[in-house]
């Protein structure tokens, strides 16, 4: 079994590519500052053919112009009995990035919540550094995968965009996925016993 | 006496040998945890090495706290993705009338720690709780609910900046023997993530630090005696941080940071914005009608220094901060405070640390004239940091001999981490006291812990000190005490102790 992409709109295709405006993104709840959905190829950012996805569509994600952008999800995950069960695993994907040399950055986060909203795991991907990137624009897929923690029931996705100087935030993100899987065959949880 | 880490460390370094220090790079697990055992370190039995905690009491709920570490000091533990843990919680320390209990899976994700919410309490008695996991079960804890309705007395202590190198912990042994107490507050700087020794950047680093730190029996003895309540200061993450700093190399840094801190504490996660690895810390919590601890995070949301619209407490917590003085009850608010509250000019006129309050000066001149306008009297804020005793007035404006005293700050000892010279003190104590008019006493050749006796008609704070920070066994005796009289704003030293040695008294 495997699911379909969990995220909403992790590409941001759902919505016109702008030109690094803040504006809402469809799917996603800013908590904090304001997105920009901006088609690649604008002048000043990624383009079509530089590092990113290579099924990367229109568009990708920016901070927009304040200083922390935050955008939440919350996933209401399927196949409980197999979760709870250990059996079922994750891949967790994203693609982060930002502009030459500055250290601007994405940091994608996914948390695997129980039925009372208790962290029962978490991973983060990125940020993507300046470094990292070779101080270069562009996205690079940064990945997680393993199994997800017995008891889950919900998964809260946050993308944190953050600018290190400048007005515009350029922090990028596209191409988040999660997909829920059962291997054919898996060994579950190993029992406590007190 | 045994010898302690510190004297340990310093020989071994002073001979060349780097490996001395268990978090040094290139160690493997065997050869760290040598290290860390020739330092005195030891563990819980595996695989609840780190041991047990509890915090967070509520009157019918407390939050339960383990992580599964059977090489404490590994980058990987030798465990499977998901391991089922075990719990229960009972009224007796035999653990034979259990009244909750369950299981919670320990991922890999979160370091195998769990936090687990016992809830269906009764509210202001003492339980005893134990988990269990491949076979094996940890130490029996002891936790207490919060009461409600009227207290007549709560007892609790506060601790902070407990550098690990910088000396053992001989006041958490007093304090975990201690049966009256109700709880513990750490202030903040509970691990120190570098040195001269080393540095922690990564989740992995960070997760070993924790684990060194957990090796020290008297703070799992603490953990295990009392419930927690915890705030983080600097040194969490790295010296005299901005949490609101958006360089990717900070955040990715951050992160790690709060995720490991997070994975080794007994924090209760609540609101609708928290999300790891950013947990909210900002948080109120009652003891009944007697007291309101007001639990601040000054580093997650702060921006740069002296700023003319710098925050140190940032938009939504300066908007629910104001909120909890409007809407505060009729007994203590006690704000839970890392770092220094009051102004510290030197003597030249400029400010001591602009790291502290005082680098966010419009900030707290908003805050504090909301105490004065919409609060109430009783307002006590105990704060860490600093590693020595102040004793303080707080006022709206510090520059202004007019302004009111609306409330006491009392800045507590460090438990190990170094202050300055006795010499330094000795010079210093008189000028910051003739610099700083609301300054009433100042002491910083010793160290310890705060520890508290509040009842509705006096607040006492008692400076307890120990004899010999190197040395786990060292006598904790009481330095003074100072007390606060309710609907009276302004501290005064109990007579009985007036005599005792401080670097500056008003």
């Amino acid at each position: 079994m495997r699911t379909a992409n969990l995220i909403a709109n992790g590409g941001a295709e759902s919505d016109p590519g702008g030109t690094g405006q803040p504006s809402p993104v469809t799917g996603w709840t800013a908590l904090e500052g304001g997105a920009a959905v901006v088609a690649y190829g604008t002048p000043g950012y990624p383009t079509t053919s530089g590092p990113g996805p290579a099924d990367r569509g229109r568009n990708f994600l920016t901070g927009g112009t304040s200083a922390r952008t935050r955008l939440t999800q919350l996933v209401t995950l399927p196949g409980t009995a197999r979760i709870d069960a250990g059996a079922a695993r994750f891949d967790f994907v994203g693609w982060l990035g930002g502009y030459a040399e500055q250290d601007d950055g994405a940091r994608l986060s996914l948390e695997f919540l129980s039925a009372a909203s208790t962290p029962l795991g978490v991973c983060v991907l990125g940020p993507v550094t300046a470094s990292d990137r070779g101080a270069t624009t562009g996205l690079l897929r940064r990945a997680w995968s393993g199994v997800v923690p017995p008891g889950s029931r919900t998964a809260r996705v946050l993308l944190l965009l953050t600018r290190d100087g400048g007005t515009a935030n350029d922090g990028y993100a596209d191409s988040i996925s999660l997909v829920l899987s059962t291997p054919t065959a898996f060994l579950g949880v190993t029992a406590g016993g007190s | 006496m045994r010898v302690s880490r510190r004297t340990l460390l310093r020989a071994a370094l002073g001979a060349g040998a780097m490996n001395a220090w268990p978090l040094a790079e290139g160690l493997d697990p065997r050869a760290a945890h040598a290290s860390a055992t020739a330092l005195g370190a030891s563990w819980d039995a595996a695989p609840f090495t780190l041991g047990v905690g509890s915090g967070d009491p509520l009157p019918t709920s407390v939050l339960l706290w383990t992580r599964l570490a059977p090489e404490p000091l590994a980058d990987v533990q030798p465990l499977p993705d998901v391991v089922q843990v075990d719990w229960a919680v009972a009224t007796d320390a035999a653990m034979t009338a259990v009244v909750a209990s369950g299981s919670v899976a320990a991922s890999a994700l979160l370091g195998h720690s769990v936090h687990v919410v016992a809830e269906g309490l009764q509210s202001g008695r003492r339980y005893y709780y134990r988990f269990g996991a491949l076979g094996k079960v940890s130490r029996v804890g002891r936790t207490k609910t919060a009461p409600v309705g009227a207290v007549s007395l709560v007892r609790f202590a506060s601790l902070n900046c407990q550098n690990y190198q910088s000396g053992e912990y001989p006041g958490m042994r007093d304090l975990a023997a201690d049966n009256a107490l109700d709880f513990v507050v750490h202030l903040g700087d509970y691990v120190y993530e570098g040195s001269e020794l080393g540095t922690a950047t990564s989740l992995n680093d960070y997760r070993k630090l924790h684990a060194l730190y957990k090796g020290d029996p008297l703070l799992r003895g603490l953990h295990a005696a009392h419930p927690f309540y915890l705030t983080w200061d600097d040194h969490e993450v790295v010296n005299d941080y901005s949490g609101s700093r958006g360089a990717a190399t900070f955040v990715a840094r951050r992160a790690a940071a709060y995720q490991g801190w997070y994975e080794h504490m007994p924090l209760r996660l609540e609101g609708s914005d928290t999300a790891l690895p950013d947990p909210r810390l900002y948080r109120t919590r009652r003891w009944g009608d007697l007291l309101e601890l007001v639990v601040l995070d000054v580093r997650q949301y702060r921006s740069a220094q002296n700023l003319a619209d710098g925050t140190i407490l940032g938009t939504a917590q300066k908007a629910w901060l104001k909120q909890r003085i409007s809407q505060r009850g009729s007994g203590w608010q006690c704000w839970i405070n890392s770092i220094f509250l009051g102004q510290q000019r030197i003597p030249q006129g400029g400010f001591m640390f602009t790291d502290q309050w005082d680098g966010f000066r419009a900030e707290r001149a908003e805050v504090l004239g909301h105490v004065r306008s919409a609060g109430g009297p009783d307002f006590v804020t105990i704060t860490g940091d600093w590693h020595s005793a102040f004793v303080q007035d707080i006022k709206p404006d510090f520059d202004n001999p007019g302004a009111p005293v609306i409330g006491t700050e009392f800045v507590a000892h460090s438990a190990t981490s170094s202050a300055y010279s006795p010499s330094w003190n000795a010079t210093n104590g008189p000028l910051l006291g003739a610099a700083n008019p609301h300054l009433r006493y100042f002491e910083g050749n010793r160290y310890g812990h705060d520890l508290y006796e509040v009842t509705p008609q006096r607040w006492t704070t008692r400076l307890r000190v120990v004899a010999d920070r190197g040395d786990p066994a060292a006598a904790v005796s009481t330095l003074t005490s100072w007390h606060v009289d309710r609907g009276r704003a302004g501290a005064y030293e109990d007579p009985a102790t007036k005599g005792s040695p401080a670097q500056y008294r008003r």
